[in-house]
């Protein structure tokens, strides 16, 4: 496939280079959940001391993936729902290795190659682990059909990969042979804004003979960067095995994981947007209390706050106190207060618009501030195609939000809504204020139960079949 | 502006649920949302939207007749403006009272078909006929298939189709002969039927054996349709709708592109036969006469009524071209293009049908 549609949004906030180092927080709020996981399987006392990268709990649905204590402390459950509240916390020398015992016991089980795995996965680096199509946590334990790396990250405005690997590209290619040596002759795919530039050219130098990575230059669009379309650009197909797919922070953690084998807790999380007085980016921890965040970088008090990207990521609600452990970006947003006056016959001299319709478009580029308004009513689609034009996955969302208007399901599954990246460019565009991404992910939500159901109803009858034959068989037994 | 909003938040309770105006909440919704956008805002991801909206999508349309408003107010008089409050009126009351029938909000759509339809007609039509027309066109063009995004057919062509045909004789003597005169008509109010000079169009003249010059057609003395006669204000209104990407330039280029090719192949093929000699001259002069320009970059483009795909966007244009094409030439009507795009809108969801198939088809093998 080759990349289509996709679009870049320009908006005032975007952060700068720098990264800050924030200062050590007294007290950690661990959320127990995040994008893909949840941790309910919590493995610490109440008042318990854990020293850093401790295992607090973990999630049994994901692999056991840990949820790791980034400093020392004393760890508090009950204090604030749904967080694990480290208190008294100090920066000490962190708990520097796996118990030696368990590496043996480990290593009889699962053998060298076992060993990397297993550490990769209890001390944090595993998570940074994507499948390419689902986006769901990999089994650490199977064997990829190819990993794809990629330093991009699209979506305003979160960590960008340059300002990970800033002055840690040798770590970045240690972490390279280190995810090469787990795997066999399965090629690692480097997707990179420029692969004529001297950092490709530095890489390329630095692992030639390691191992086997081709590199992939890709535009700076939105959201080309997404695995699932750069899977389908590679022309991976879901059903010849996993695909891993890791940004340049996850190559980093690996290298950290195993070479120092130390946890890879702290991390760099972007702070933009327009509610924002010094757009950067933070050194901080899971846990760290947003509080703080918002007291340093947020000057405007009705602002919404935003868990990841623009386009993308969750409102963060008051009643989460701290960073959750997948946190990329945090965006702050102006919420929607005056009503405009004749918005519609305004030349717009500020205002970005897909379809050219405003003076703007006779502008260079600029940066446009954004609020959180809708910008228009609700209105029947009038098939402009603009969705169309600017889906990467190369779907037609009008078409699937007519489907759903007539309750034509099964059409729905035809249209392929699974292939949707949920990039939500194409609510952004509808003239009509159509959410479209929404009713996307609803329809793949409601198709996946319905699979589920049938599936269910198969096994069931299978098992009545099955009971049936058991009890045929016992009574012509019986009548012998 | 804070007043007006003050006034209009004051008088909402009037027209809300158990007020005592509640039947006009439409009027009242339009009105407000006319004055200042809504207040709504992004409930989650994505949280920030694209600021075009159907209001301005509307109003670059109307932006871009502007100049063919203004040449038939140059050209045909005052009257004009009298036909486009006529269409407003008759119009938006058909609009407004299925708005309260059906508690919408009333769409903008039809703030573009009450500019397209006086356009579109003969400048002399009495007017009581363009408020029937309108009226028809909004009722059966619109708003029994659903309202503004689910109609079939384009309503201001559907509404001049019916006047055609039920009126043909009013409808032949509405032409005017524009004014020469360097002022034109600007203040002048020609009324019908006993000052009106009756003008043959260039097309039934055509069909007589007598072509007219193009340098009238470009500029647009020449009688006709009261926004359809200069063509050089049509492109420019229409390239303005290209770059701004309102309309589609699939089906401007391959409208016009295959009426160009029909037209060029029948004269070569000796098929037809013109009195002006060669073969580039009467192609021109075909494609600047009678509503082909306006209705390729005003009413075929209109989004709801064309094919979604781009795709069927090429094959609605060459099919809407060559039925032009064909009309004018072998058929007894002097004029084809409102016949062929409704002829297109019929076809449309078939097209748009076949090439979503085939799209689904291969998708079925993606990933």
């Amino acid at each position: 496939m080759k990349f289509k549609g996709g679009y870049n949004i320009l908006l005032k906030g975007r952060p700068a280079s720098t990264v800050k180092a924030m200062p050590e927080p007294k007290s950690l709020y661990l959320p127990l959940s995040s994008e893909r996981f949840t941790f309910t399987d919590i493995r610490v006392k109440d008042g318990q001391k854990v020293s850093g990268g401790d295992i607090l709990a973990t999630d049994p649905d994901n692999h056991a993936v840990p949820l790791l204590a980034p400093r020392a402390g004393t760890v508090h459950l009950k204090a604030v729902e749904n967080h694990i509240v480290l208190e008294d916390v100090a920066h000490r020398e962190e708990h520097a290795d796996i118990e030696s015992k368990e590496m043996q016991h480990v290593e009889r089980q699962m053998g060298a190659a076992g060993i990397k795995r297993y550490k990769l996965l209890s001390l944090g680096a595993w998570q940074f682990f994507h499948d390419a199509f689902t986006g769901a946590l990999p089994d650490p334990l199977g064997t990829p059909k190819a990993v794809i790396v990629s330093t991009l990250s699209l979506e305003p405005f979160l960590t960008r990969g340059d300002i990970q690997l800033h002055k840690r590209l040798l770590n970045f290619t240690r972490g390279l042979e280190h995810l090469q040596s787990l795997l066999e002759y399965q090629p690692i795919y480097m997707v990179m804004p420029n692969i004529s530039s001297e950092f490709a050219n530095l890489i390329r130098n630095q692992i030639r003979g390691y191992a086997l990575v081709k590199m992939l230059e890709i535009p700076l669009k939105y959201p080309y960067d997404h695995f699932a379309i750069l899977a389908r650009r590679l022309n991976l197909k879901p059903d010849g095995g996993p695909v891993w797919a890791v940004r340049s922070e996850g190559i980093l953690a690996v290298d950290r994981a195993l070479t120092l084998t130390k946890p890879c807790t702290v991390r760099i999380v972007s702070i933009g947007g327009i509610g924002v007085n010094m757009p950067t980016h933070m050194k901080i921890m899971p846990g760290y209390p947003i509080k703080k965040i918002k007291e340093n970088y947020i000057f405007e008090p009705a602002a919404r706050v935003i868990n990841g990207g623009i386009l993308t990521g969750k409102i963060l609600e008051d009643d989460t106190l701290g960073v959750d452990t997948e946190c990329r970006g945090i965006t702050v947003l102006q919420e929607l207060q005056e009503r405009e006056f004749l918005g519609f016959i305004r030349p717009g001299w500020s205002r970005h618009c897909y379809a050219d319709c405003y003076l703007s478009s006779l502008r260079k580029k600029f940066e446009e501030k954004y609020t959180t308004g809708v910008r228009g009513e609700l209105r029947p689609c009038i098939s402009c195609n603009y969705c169309e034009e600017v889906c990467p996955a190369g779907i037609m969302p009008y078409l699937i939000h007519k489907y759903l208007y007539a309750d034509m399901i099964e059409e729905v599954e035809q249209a392929r809504v699974d292939l949707c990246v949920e990039c939500g460019l194409c609510s952004y565009v509808c003239p009509s204020k159509i959410d479209l991404r929404k009713q996307l992910i609803e329809a793949k939500a409601l198709i996946a139960k319905e699979k589920e159901e049938i599936r269910q109803e198969q096994l069931r009858q299978e098992e009545l079949q099955k009971q049936q034959e058991e009890a045929r068989k016992l009574s012509e037994e019986k009548a012998e | 502006m804070k007043w007006l909003l003050k006034i209009i938040d004051a008088a909402r309770p009037t027209f809300e649920e158990g007020g005592k105006l509640q039947i006009l909440n439409p009027v009242f919704g339009a009105l407000e949302h006319f004055f200042f956008a809504p207040a709504t805002r992004t409930i989650g991801a994505p949280h920030i939207r694209d600021p075009l909206d159907l209001k301005r999508v509307m109003s670059m349309v109307i932006i871009a007749v502007i100049p063919c408003v203004l040449a038939a107010l140059y050209f045909f008089g005052l009257r004009f403006i009298a036909m486009i409050i006529v269409t407003y009126a008759a119009g938006l009351t058909v609009e407004a009272i299925f708005a309260m029938v059906r508690k919408e909000g009333i769409n903008e759509g039809f703030f573009v078909t009450g500019f397209l339809f006086p356009l579109i007609l003969p400048p002399n039509l009495p007017l009581w006929m363009v408020a029937l027309g309108v009226a028809f066109g909004v009722f059966i063009g619109k708003e029994l298939f659903g309202g503004t995004g689910r109609n079939v057919f384009n309503p201001a062509l559907v509404g001049r189709c019916f006047l055609s045909l039920a009126y043909p004789k009013t409808m032949a003597a509405s032409w005017v002969e524009p004014s020469h005169e360097l002022a034109g008509s600007l203040l002048t109010w020609v009324s019908p039927p006993l000052d009106a000079v009756s003008g043959a169009t260039p097309l039934a003249l055509a069909k007589q054996g007598e072509m007219g010059s193009i340098a009238h057609q470009l500029l647009g003395s020449v009688s006709g349709s009261a926004g359809e006669t200069s063509a050089i204000l049509i492109i420019l209104g229409g390239v303005f709708l290209l770059f701004t990407r309102v309309a589609n330039w699939r089906t401007v280029v391959s409208m016009l592109g295959s009426f160009i090719v029909l037209t060029g192949a029948l004269i070569l093929g000796g098929a037809v036969a013109y009195p002006m000699s060669g073969v580039f001259g009467p192609v021109i002069w075909h494609l600047f006469a009678g509503g082909l320009l306006f209705g390729a970059f005003y009413m075929a483009t209109d989004p709801v009524t064309s094919p979604t795909t781009n795709t069927g966007k090429w094959f609605y244009g060459i099919i809407i071209g060559s039925t032009t094409v064909l009309i004018r030439n072998f058929t007894g009507y002097v004029e084809g293009v409102t016949f062929a795009i409704l002829l297109g809108n019929i076809v449309a969801p078939i097209l748009d049908e076949i090439v979503i198939g085939i799209r689904i088809r291969r998708l079925r093998n993606e990933g």
